[in-house]
């Protein structure tokens, strides 16, 4: 496989006297879906906030593609490609589904401060808003209130902001929470289309989306990363199924 | 859109052909309302659209104000700004002044972002007095409307229309802003500024444009009304000039464009014309808003939305008598109020009370109100609020039931079918 775009070592973050993130290493390789696992409060999601500059690290470095990133912000680090998602759904409530995916879309076509063209007559960011609006089903749902919709359908539209940069890595903060079978299935395989040629880090609690999904699992469990390897290596590996599958086999 | 887009064109009609319609006294208080309705539009970008509650915007319209009587007083309309472009001074100050204070400020958000406006609003208010040689004392700063491009700006009618080319410009412009990719992403700084940042926006540079752009407009306001008044005073960053944009952003309707503009104007229009007659009109004032934020928190062009949903789900028919219930309880009850408040407000004056200590025989000499002597002895004349506020609570509560009614016939309807 290719080198790792982006490379975390020995990662501490603490809050106060707690220790959050208790010397974390851990390699993500250029094109590979890498999922995150590990039991609740084991720090999954605050490794998700050290990477894209939502928290700032108490010690160790966040590489990605060359750059050290640790305590930036997260405008800079989503500039440089690295664009995410939220466990709890982050969008704009009271706007349009076509205008919040528009708002994603506007930033990568240099759109920002600009006061001195209308954005409604710009074709490129119109097709693009109705590409990624169509990738994730939710075409149909252009000029819904995006607040109004179903929560599994906000999950999707969280996918489509995430996409709208074009990023070289994406992180998934339980993209299927809420889901369905059939939308869990049909996510999954959005997942494995977009995510070609770029890098993935997930995190989710469906095993089975997990297992399929995934090139590589890291297990994370009180701050550190106790296993990584392939599906199969993972499945195999005694401490992991002491430390978090048993306790899930056995509730 | 073709009906709003007509309605429009039809009120720039009607405000152009105001001069010949009004005196001069009364068209002093347009001018005055279209300055109001242009402040309160340029408050609402920052407020309503961007979600940024400033309690200091006076600042903005006070430093444009004397930006512009500065201007006037050096450039003497001559060369490259004549008077016509006079507020382009106060726009320029006002920018400036936004740019830096917007700064601070929108370094925090929420109740944080509101103490600092506060804050930078009473620093300005407080230091004005001392700064003569800038804001000039007490007795502030006049100036003279020169004249330019073959008008001598002697008359009202020709500052009206210098004003109201103005307003409809800038509105005009604050509108266009809305539809700009940066007009858009005000709307995502309302909404969700925390999700922005992770699409790679700078937050704050744009929360600081938006705070410059909102303060450049109030600055063009202030510049106005140097032009119309030929002076300035200090009195301008008076913390309640913060409150009435406020005020009339609110009253007006932060949902619709247009709202905080016409709220403005309605309050500004009502300050005219009652202030002469009342001395409780801050209370007024007051007891409006505290209803409109109670009872329609969406402002009154709010109700003009909700009114329209009404038609369409129970249809014209059910829906006027209910229309001309809350009209008629409206009308009672602003009635039974008033009279309550200017009653009350005669018996607790000074002057009243001076007046029954002359006769210490009769101590509740009756009061004057609407042309007759009502004695506060008496039963009869508290009756009389008691029985408009009662009558007018009666149908207000009436409406609400065949409202109520009305809606949930058409739920059954609609489960039936």
């Amino acid at each position: 496989m290719s080198d790792p775009v982006l490379s975390i070592r020995g990662l501490r973050k603490a809050f106060g006297p707690t220790e959050i993130m208790r010397g974390v290493d851990l390699d993500l390789l250029g094109a590979e879906r890498h999922a995150l696992i590990g039991p609740n409060g084991a720090g999954k999601s605050t490794l998700f906030h050290l990477i894209s500059g939502h928290l700032a690290p108490t010690a160790g470095t966040i590489h990605f593609d060359g750059h050290a990133i640790g305590g930036r912000t997260p405008q800079a680090i989503n500039r440089l490609g690295l664009a995410r998602s939220f466990q709890i759904t982050n969008i704009f409530p009271k706007l349009t589904v076509f205008e919040n995916v528009r708002l994603a879309v506007m930033r990568p076509h240099g759109l920002a401060y600009t006061f001195w063209k209308f954005i409604d007559r710009d074709r490129r960011v119109r097709e693009e808003t109705h590409r990624l609006l169509e990738l994730v089903r939710l075409s149909a749902r252009a000029s819904t209130v995006a607040g109004e919709m179903a929560y599994s359908e906000q999950r999707s539209l969280e996918i489509a902001m995430t996409l709208a940069s074009d990023p070289k890595v994406i992180l998934l903060d339980e993209p299927m929470a809420g889901m369905s079978n059939e939308e869990t299935h049909y996510t999954a395989e959005l997942i494995m289309e977009v995510t070609k040629g770029r890098a993935l880090m997930l995190v989710e609690h469906d095993m089975d989306v997990v297992f399929a999904l995934s090139d590589r699992i890291s297990v994370l469990v009180y701050g550190q990363v106790i296993a990584t390897g392939t599906p199969d290596e993972i499945r195999a590996n005694a401490s992991v199924k002491e430390a978090y599958l048993g306790e899930e086999v056995s509730e | 859109m073709k009906t709003g887009l007509l309605l429009i064109l039809a009120g720039v009609a009607a405000l152009a052909a105001l001069p010949f319609l009004l005196s001069q006294g009364l068209l002093n208080a347009a001018i005055q309302m279209l300055i109001a309705a242009l402040f309160a539009s340029a408050y609402n970008l920052l407020c309503g659209q961007a979600g940024m509650l400033s309690f200091g915007h006076a600042a903005y319209f006070g430093v444009g104000a004397f930006g512009t009587v500065h201007a006037m007083n050096a450039i003497g309309g001559a060369g490259l700004l004549p008077t016509p472009l006079m507020p382009l001074a106060g726009a320029a100050c006002g920018l400036v002044f936004g740019a830096i204070a917007g700064w601070f400020a929108t370094q925090r958000t929420g109740t944080y972002f509101a103490m600092i406006t506060l804050a930078i609003a009473e620093l300005v208010h407080s230091l004005a007095p001392h700064l003569k040689g800038l804001f000039g004392g007490e007795a502030g700063m006049s100036t003279m409307r020169m004249p330019a491009w073959g008008f001598d700006f002697g008359s009202t009618t020709q500052v009206y229309y210098l004003t109201l080319a103005w307003v409809l410009a800038s509105v005009g412009l604050l509108y266009l802003f809305t539809r700009t990719p940066m007009g858009r992403l005000s709307y995502g700084l309302r909404e969700n500024s925390h999700r922005l940042r992770f699409l790679g926006y700078n937050v704050h540079g744009l929360g600081m444009m938006v705070f410059a752009i909102s303060a450049m407009f109030s600055g063009i306001a202030g510049g106005l009304q140097v032009v119309s008044n030929e002076s300035a005073n200090y009195v301008v960053f008076d913390p309640a000039l913060s409150a009435a944009v406020v005020l009339n952003t609110y009253i007006g309707g932060v949902t619709m464009f247009l709202g905080p503009a016409l709220g403005a104007a309605l309050m500004t229009f009502f300050g005219y014309a009652v202030s002469d007659l009342t001395q409780s009109w801050l209370l007024y004032q007051g007891i409006l808003f505290v209803g409109v934020m109670m009872f329609m928190p969406s402002g009154l062009t709010g109700l003009i939305g909700t009114t329209g949903r009404l038609r369409q789900r129970i249809g014209l028919s059910k829906l006027l008598p209910v229309v001309l219930l809350s009209i008629a309880a409206a009308l009672l009850l602003s009635m039974g109020g008033t009279f309550a408040v200017e009653l009350l407000q005669r018996v607790f004056s000074q002057d009243y009370r001076a007046l029954a200590r002359l006769d210490p025989g009769n101590p509740w000499p009756p009061v004057t109100l609407l042309s007759r002597a009502w004695s506060p002895a008496s039963m009869a004349t508290w009756a009389v609020p008691v029985v408009l506020i009662g009558a007018g609570a009666v149908l207000a509560w009436v409406g609400r039931r065949s409202l109520n009614q009305a809606v949930e016939q058409t739920v059954d309807q609609g489960a039936a079918t």
